[in-house]
C-alpha cells in the first residue's frame, strides 16, 4: 500500500514543486509585512506554508477522530509487554533496511550493529519479539535512505506535509518509497501475502502513535504555533540524525545566520 | 572571645555552605547538573500537586538558567525591533510560559535513572552530557549547556539532538512573522495563552 500510493504522491508534489519553482518566491508581494518580516519560506523552507497548513489542520483531525481513538484502544486492551514485544519485532523487521543504509554511508561500525542485533533477535528472540541486543549492550539506531540521501549531499527540498504521513520533504519521500522497495519483507510478503504489508504499516502506525499519545498532546496544548513547532522539531531531529549523533556539537547559530534557511534548491532535487 | 568569634564564624560558613549545596557543586559542570538532576527528579516526582511543582520549577529556572540570555535568543532578530518595554513584558511572560509549559511536560516523566555521562567545552561554553535510562528502549540524550566559570547558569538543553532554545525561537518567530511583524502580537497571544491555563 505504502508502495503504491507515495510515488503518485511524489509525482504530484515533484509537479507542483516544478511549477513554482519557476516563480518568485510565492506571496511576497502581496504581503504587506514583508517588507520587515521575511517570509517562511526564507526562515524555514516551508515556500508552500499555507497548504502544509491545510494538509497540517486535515492530518490533526484525522489523527483526533482515528489515530489517537485506535492508539488508546491498543493501549488499553494489551499489556505492557506485549506491546513491548509487538514494537521490538516490528524493529526487528526494518534491520535489513536500517543495514542497506548504514552501508550506502559508509557507517561499517553501525552496520556491524545492526547486523548483530538482527541475527542476534531474529533467533536468541525469538524471530524478534525480544529485544537481547540491546539487553547486551548493542542499542537500536534508526536509518533510512532519506538519511542516507543528505549524507550523499542531496538537499532536502522544501517542507511539506503529507496527508496521514505527516512532515517530510522531498528527499525523505523519495527515501520512504526507496526504502518501501528495497525491503526483503515488503517483497516475500507482496509476492505471498500482500495484507501482511498492509498489517505492518498499520501496526507500525499505532505501535508509534501509541507511545507518543502525550508528549504531543502536551506540546498542542502549550504551543502558541502548534504547526511551527512541529515543523522546527521535525528539521532538527532529521539534522541530528543525518550526523549520526543524538547529542549536538555546535552552537546553534542565530537566525540570521541562516541554519534553518538550508537548502531552497528545489531544483538540483528534481535535477538529481 | 576570639575563640566564640571563630566558632559562630565557621558556623555561619557551614551555614551558608550547606544552604547553598550548589554553589560548593559548582565548581565542577557536571556536578552542577547531576545536583540539577537529583533536585528535578524531587521536584518532578508524580506524586507532587501541580501547583507546587509550578511553585519549584520557577525557582529552578530563576537559578539555573540563563533566562535574560535565553529570552534574548529566543525572541532572535526581534529582540533589536522591540521596545525597551516589549522586551522587559517579554521576559516576564516568556519566563512564566516556560514554567508552565515545561512543569506540565516533564510532569509525565516517571522517575527513570538520570545519569551524567561526560563533559566538554564547546567555545565559551561548557556541553554536560547525560542520558535518562529509559527501561524499555534506548536511553534519550540529553546535553546541557553552561555558560559561567566556578558558578553555572544554563542557556540551552538539547533533548534528543533537538534544541530546546531552537524550537522556542522558531515557534515565536513564525508567531511574529504571521502578525505583520509585530512583537506586540506574540506578547499578546502569551499573554492570552498564560490566562487561559489560569
Amino acid at each position: 500500500m505504502r508502495v503504491r500510493r507515495l510515488p503518485l504522491i511524489l509525482i504530484g508534489l515533484l509537479v507542483a514543486g516544478l511549477a513554482v519553482s519557476g516563480c518568485a518566491a510565492p506571496g511576497a508581494s502581496s504581503d504587506p509585512g514583508a517588507a520587515q518580516s521575511a517570509s517562511a519560506a526564507d526562515d524555514f523552507n516551508d515556500p508552500y506554508e499555507e497548504t502544509n497548513r491545510g494538509v497540517f489542520g486535515f492530518n490533526q483531525a484525522v489523527d483526533e477522530a482515528v489515530l489517537v481513538p485506535v492508539a488508546k484502544t491498543y493501549r488499553t486492551v494489551l499489556p505492557p509487554p506485549v506491546r513491548q514485544s509487538v514494537h521490538d519485532f516490528l524493529q526487528n523487521l526494518d534491520g535489513p533496511v536500517i543495514f542497506a543504509n548504514d552501508m550506502l554511508q559508509g557507517e561499517v561500525k553501525l552496520a556491524g550493529n545492526t547486523l548483530a542485533r538482527l541475527l542476534l533477535n531474529t533467533t536468541v528472540g525469538i524471530g524478534g519479539m525480544f529485544d537481547v541486543a540491546t539487553l547486551i549492550g548493542i542499542p537500536y539506531h534508526s536509518n533510512d535512505l532519506g538519511i542516507t540521501f543528505a549524507v550523499w549531499g542531496f538537499a532536502a527540498g522544501p517542507y511539506v506535509i503529507v496527508p496521514v504521513l505527516g512532515p517530510s520533504n522531498p528527499r525523505d519521500l523519495a527515501g520512504r518509497v526507496g526504502d518501501g522497495f528495497g525491503d526483503p519483507a515488503n517483497y516475500f510478503a507482496s509476492a505471498h501475502m500482500l495484507w501482511a504489508v498492509v498489517a505492518r504499516t498499520a501496526t507500525t502506525g499505532i505501535d508509534e502513535r501509541s507511545r507518543n499519545i502525550e508528549s504531543l498532546a502536551d506540546i498542542e496544548r502549550t504551543a502558541l504555533d502548534n504547526y511551527a513547532t512541529i515543523r522546527s522539531l521535525y528539521r532538527q531531529r532529521r539534522e541530528a540524525q543525518i550526523r549520526h549523533e543524538q547529542s549536538n556539537l555546535p552552537n546553534p547559530t542565530p537566525i540570521q545566520g541562516g541554519d534553518g534557511a538550508a537548502d531552497p534548491s528545489l531544483s538540483y532535487s528534481i535535477a538529481k | 572571645m576570639i575563640r566564640r568569634c571563630a566558632a559562630v564564624g565557621a558556623l555561619l560558613v557551614m551555614v551558608l555552605v550547606l544552604a547553598t549545596p550548589r554553589a560548593a557543586m559548582a565548581q565542577d559542570a557536571r556536578g552542577f547538573i547531576a545536583t540539577l538532576g537529583e533536585q528535578a527528579i524531587q521536584v518532578l516526582g508524580p506524586g507532587v500537586p501541580e501547583v507546587q511543582r509550578q511553585a519549584r520549577f520557577r525557582v529552578l529556572f530563576h537559578d539555573d538558567f540563563d533566562l535574560p540570555g535565553i529570552g534574548q535568543f529566543v525572541l532572535g532578530r526581534y529582540w533589536r525591533v522591540a521596545t525597551p518595554q516589549e522586551q522587559q513584558d517579554f521576559l516576564a511572560l516568556f519566563q512564566e510560559y516556560l514554567v508552565r509549559a515545561y512543569s506540565a511536560r516533564l510532569g509525565q516523566y516517571g522517575g527513570e535513572p538520570f545519569r551524567v555521562t561526560g563533559a566538554r567545552p564547546n567555545g565559551e561554553e561548557t556541553i554536560v552530557t547525560s542520558e535518562i535510562v529509559r527501561h524499555n528502549g534506548s536511553p534519550i540524550g540529553v546535553d546541557w549547556y553552561l555558560i559561567g566559570h566556578g558558578s553555572f547558569k544554563i542557556t540551552d538543553v538539547y533533548v534528543s539532538g533537538v534544541s530546546m532554545k531552537v524550537t522556542q525561537r522558531d515557534e515565536f518567530a513564525s508567531v511574529i512573522q504571521r502578525n505583520g511583524g509585530q512583537v506586540a502580537a506574540l506578547i499578546a497571544q502569551l499573554r492570552q495563552k498564560l490566562a487561559a491555563a489560569g
